[in-house]
């Protein structure tokens, strides 16, 4: 009686698709072009005289991204496994051919152009990590509580690491954020990782009272109103303060006309800040908490270690952008250009992002519900 | 196929708990900053997008006692570009390089600066800048502003002062007066973008201007115009320098003209005028547009001359060193010292009581006075006189007596001091000293400006001026417009005589430093009615051709003033003997 059960469960078990998953990608990315078209629509204006110069592009980036989101969901996950040293490299390759080739904008060099289109190869890496990691750790899944593997795998992530920090430090950090998350959930150990934490931080103080030029950024955080260069943090911050409560209403910024500096960028937030109010942006906050516990949540019921891995991996990469991104935005730690998922410009960054969500979405078909 | 381990949720889980509250803490920021920093960082930002654009308040008028507006304000405009908003740059230098009449270079130059907002001209023709307006430029924007106008132009010139480029008193009343003329400017407040471009139907906030009050002034447009007139007269018969006249009431101190010709054009202030006519020197200096400007009444010292013989007799009479009888001679000099000061008649007066010797203007009978009196009880009178200190007058730039440091005076000094020599006081020091010794020794304030309204009639405050009393006593003071009523009766003063009025007066002739430049000034002062001043005058000739004694030249123009002044102020003639004589005989038959 009770196998027949049982077996009764197995075959009624559904085929489970994430779709609340699916409505919050969707709402981010919709509503990051209402946004990015009302931050955006003057510098459009006054630069290209196309108030919709930047939404255009936005939006065929989103459009690529969710085709290439609804592929790779269809796609199952494991088929990624053969790819990981292939991603690796490719990744590894155009971030380098990017130092010599690549196309300047605003004084750093992060384009790759393509024809009409332009390219972040450092957005790549951040998926490419994310597969490559994931695929090494499950395969030896035994070892990683011992801490010669973890040195070894930190010693994998390095070359990438380094050879992005030297365009882009930002990027860097969130690769070596993701590396850390999926090194962490494989590992059983605690301990180690409060040890290594500890070092970090001892370095990174050293690093920054050894570095004049870091040191600078350390007190135009503390003080934004007395340098010269504190000038994009303090207009943030007249944004956000402006906004009040329930903020201006859509459209009505201010600030976004040539106060913030490129206002459709890194400092979005402010924007949304000062035209929704402390309500509208703690939604933002609330919308990016309920993604990351839906991430949790897949991740935990994933059929393999390998799906676990690559949906922390992109929990972890959408978490610290959002947490540096507002962190910066107002102005709680030194500025560092880090763009808001989903909702800043970036055609490459929101593409890869969907890609990734395609990952996600594709380990929770694997799920199996069983009642 | 390796399984997701139970720690490895777990660890799945930390992440999320972490990561939570970290965007807890990220909440609790921005909790902060919107409401707590809310305030600080919205005015900053509203400082930021808000630009300023002034709206002028009108300038208060001046108006003279007659209710004549002497200083109003014209409509004109001030034309600039916004450089940013510029379309057809070409088209709007050429149109406003004709339309201001400037030199394309100059236009072109300020066009295509690269600023916000940049002024083209000012004080444009209000003509010019609506036809400018009407052309509907790009870029070009024409503002409306007040300028002062005067509409007598060189009427009161000296007194009333002019206002420079920001509408702000340069000289004169205008200066003096500034706080009440000016008003509070209004502003508009306009949103505008990082390029300081505004923005359309962003509203604007406006802050109303209050215009000046109005300056109401004792200065009378009729005595004025005539006083200038005569003083043009007599400096055109004369070849004189320049002219000054002053007439003032003695009771309360109140100007009712102040004449200084050449005056100059209050239009046009920075153009130098060289002659009567107006011909105009191009390139004008600093130092010429000075001089012009200066109010000789008030800015200017001089040697009193016989005239100050007035302030000798009273201080004479009131130290009780003379009497109106007592006996003189005059051989034509006096000897001080081993110095020999002649009388102006060489041959002497003789024999003459005090009353003679004031009424002659003996000058040994006036340097006897002074000996009697003495160093220290000159001084003590002038001081009591107010003659040492400023009169505090509502004009800028007042001059101080120089006068001998006490303890260098030796009897030469004090000889040559006692008939108005060898020591300087401005016009309006004289006017105001003497006023107050016939007034019955009140030592008034002389001052023009009498109140301040607002351009409705309401009276804003009145203004008042210091009066010291007792500067001489009753007694004195009728001694001495009885006796400065016989030199013009019967003495040296009698060119000022007019039938049916008693006038008290005082010629002068002072010959300038250096002496041997053979130039003189001449004056006469003179009040009336004698018995109970009302009107007191000064006229003053700096330099007049051919003969120059202030008896023959000055006391005429001061007749000339008063026969007109008196009967406007309505100031009964008193019938003449010979009248009363007729009227008996008619009421006889």
């Amino acid at each position: 009686m009770d196998r027949v059960m049982k077996a009764d469960q197995r075959q009624r078990s559904i085929r489970y698709f994430d779709y609340s998953l699916l409505m919050i990608v969707c709402f981010l990315v919709c509503f990051g072009l209402v946004i990015l078209y009302s931050t955006s629509s003057y510098n459009g204006q006054v630069k290209f005289q196309d108030g919709a110069y930047y939404l255009k592009k936005q939006l065929l980036a989103d459009v690529l991204g969710i085709i290439v989101m609804a592929v790779i969901a269809k796609i199952d996950y494991r088929i990624w496994k053969k790819f990981w040293f292939l991603s690796y490299a490719a990744a590894f390759g155009l971030c380098t051919l990017v130092l010599f080739v690549g196309q300047e904008l605003n004084g750093a060099k992060r384009w790759l152009k393509l024809g009409p289109l332009s390219f972040q190869p450092s957005e790549m890496a951040k998926v490419a990590i994310i597969i490559f990691l994931a695929t090494i750790i499950s395969r030896m899944p035994k070892q990683m509580g011992k801490f010669s593997a973890l040195i070894k795998v930190m010693l994998l992530v390095m070359p990438m690491v380094v050879i992005v920090a030297s365009e882009n430090l930002s990027t860097a950090i969130i690769i070596l954020g993701i590396a850390v998350c999926l090194v962490f959930v494989s590992s059983p150990k605690y301990m180690q990782f409060i040890i290594m934490g500890g070092v970090v931080i001892a370095f990174g103080a050293a690093f920054i009272m050894l570095e004049s030029y870091r040191a600078e950024r350390l007190k135009i955080w503390l003080e934004p109103e007395k340098y010269e260069k504190g000038y994009q943090t303090l207009q943030g911050l007249y944004a956000i303060g402006s906004g009040g409560l329930f903020g201006k209403g859509i459209g009505e910024s201010m600030q976004k006309l040539g106060f913030v500096p490129e206002a459709q960028n890194d400092m979005i937030y402010s924007i949304i800040c000062e035209e929704l109010g402390l309500f509208g942006a703690v939604c933002v906050i609330l919308l990016f908490l309920v993604l990351i516990w839906r991430f949790m949540v897949i991740a935990s019921n994933a059929q393999d270690l390998y799906g676990a891995l690559i949906v922390t991996g992109v929990l972890a990469h959408i978490s610290i952008q959002v947490i540096l991104n507002i962190a910066v935005v107002t102005n709680t730690i030194p500025n560092t250009g880090i763009s808001l998922p989903f909702i800043s410009y970036g055609g490459t960054s929101v593409a890869f992002l969907l890609a990734e969500i395609g990952l996600v979405l594709s380990v929770s078909r694997g799920i199996r519900l069983e009642e | 196929m390796v399984r997701n381990k139970t720690f490895n949720r777990k660890k799945i889980l930390i992440i999320f708990t972490v990561v939570s509250l970290v965007l807890a803490l990220l909440v609790g920021r921005l909790v902060y900053l919107m409401v707590f920093c809310s305030e600080y960082y919205g005015k900053k930002a509203e400082d930021l997008h808000e630009r300023e654009r002034d709206i002028k308040a009108a300038r208060g008028k001046i108006i003279d006692a007659t209710g004549t507006v002497l200083a109003t304000n014209r409509t004109v405009c001030t034309i600039s570009v916004i450089h940013s908003q510029l379309e057809d740059e070409e088209r709007v230098i050429e149109v406003l390089t004709r339309e201001l009449d400037m030199g394309e270079e100059a236009v072109r130059k300020r066009v295509e600066k690269v600023s916000s907002i940049e002024r083209i001209k000012s004080n444009v023709d209000k003509e010019t800048g609506d036809r400018i307006r009407n052309y509907g430029l790009a870029g070009v924007k024409v503002d409306e502003d007040y300028k002062r106008y005067y509409p007598y132009d060189t009427l009161a010139s000296k007194v009333l002062g002019f206002t420079g480029g920001d509408n702000q008193g340069i000289i004169g009343l205008e200066v003096v007066y500034e706080d009440y003329l000016k008003g509070i400017n209004g502003k508009i407040l306009t949103l505008t973008d990082a390029r300081g471009v505004e923005i359309e139907n962003a509203g604007e906030r406006r802050q109303e201007p209050v215009d000046g009050n109005n300056l109401h002034i004792s200065l009378d447009y009729n005595i004025q115009l005539y006083c200038e007139q005569a003083a043009k007269k007599v400096k055109e018969a004369k070849s004189a320098d320049s002219v000054s006249i002053i007439v003032m009431n003695p009771q309360n101190g109140e100007i009712m003209a102040m004449v200084n010709v050449p005056e100059f054009h209050l239009n046009e202030p920075f153009m130098l005028v060289t002659s009567d006519d107006g011909a105009v020197t191009g390139g004008a200096t600093q130092e010429q547009l000075n001089q012009m400007w200066r109010n000789q009444c008030i800015s200017d010292t001089y040697e009193p001359g016989s005239v100050f013989k007035i302030i000798t007799t009273a201080a004479a009479f009131e130290e009780g060193v003379v009497s109106l009888n007592d006996n003189f001679f005059c051989p034509g000099y006096k000897l001080v010292e081993d110095r020999r000061i002649h009388c102006h008649k060489r041959v002497g007066h003789g024999a003459e009581t005090f009353t003679q010797g004031i009424m002659n203007s003996c000058n040994p009978v006036f340097i006897e006075l002074g000996m009697r009196l003495g160093t220290d009880n000159f001084y003590k009178y002038f001081n009591q006189f107010g003659l040492l200190k400023r009169t505090d007058i509502d004009l800028p730039g007042e001059a101080v007596t120089i006068m001998h440091n006490k303890k260098n005076v030796g009897p030469v000094e004090l000889a040559t001091v006692s008939f108005g020599q060898s020591f300087q006081i401005t016009p309006i020091q004289l006017v105001t000293t003497v006023s107050s010794l016939i007034n019955g020794g009140n030592r008034i304030t002389p001052h023009f400006g009498v109140s301040v309204k607002n351009d409705q009639g309401e009276l804003v405050q009145t203004l008042k001026y210091n009066v010291a009393e007792g500067a001489v006593s009753n007694e004195t003071s009728g001694v001495l417009r009885d006796v400065l009523e016989k030199v013009v009766s019967e003495g040296s003063g009698r060119n000022a005589k007019i039938e049916g009025y008693t006038i008290g007066g005082k010629t002068a002739t002072s010959q300038t430093l250096p002496r041997s430049a053979n130039k003189y000034i001449s004056s006469f002062l003179g009040f009336a009615p004698a018995e109970n001043p009302q009107v007191l005058a000064l006229c003053i000739i700096n330099n007049p051709q051919g003969i120059y004694y202030g008896g023959t030249i000055a006391a005429p123009v001061v007749k000339e003033i008063f026969s007109n002044v008196l009967p406007y102020l309505g100031i009964d003639r008193q019938a003449t003997a010979e009248e009363d004589r007729q009227e008996q005989e008619n009421n006889n038959q």
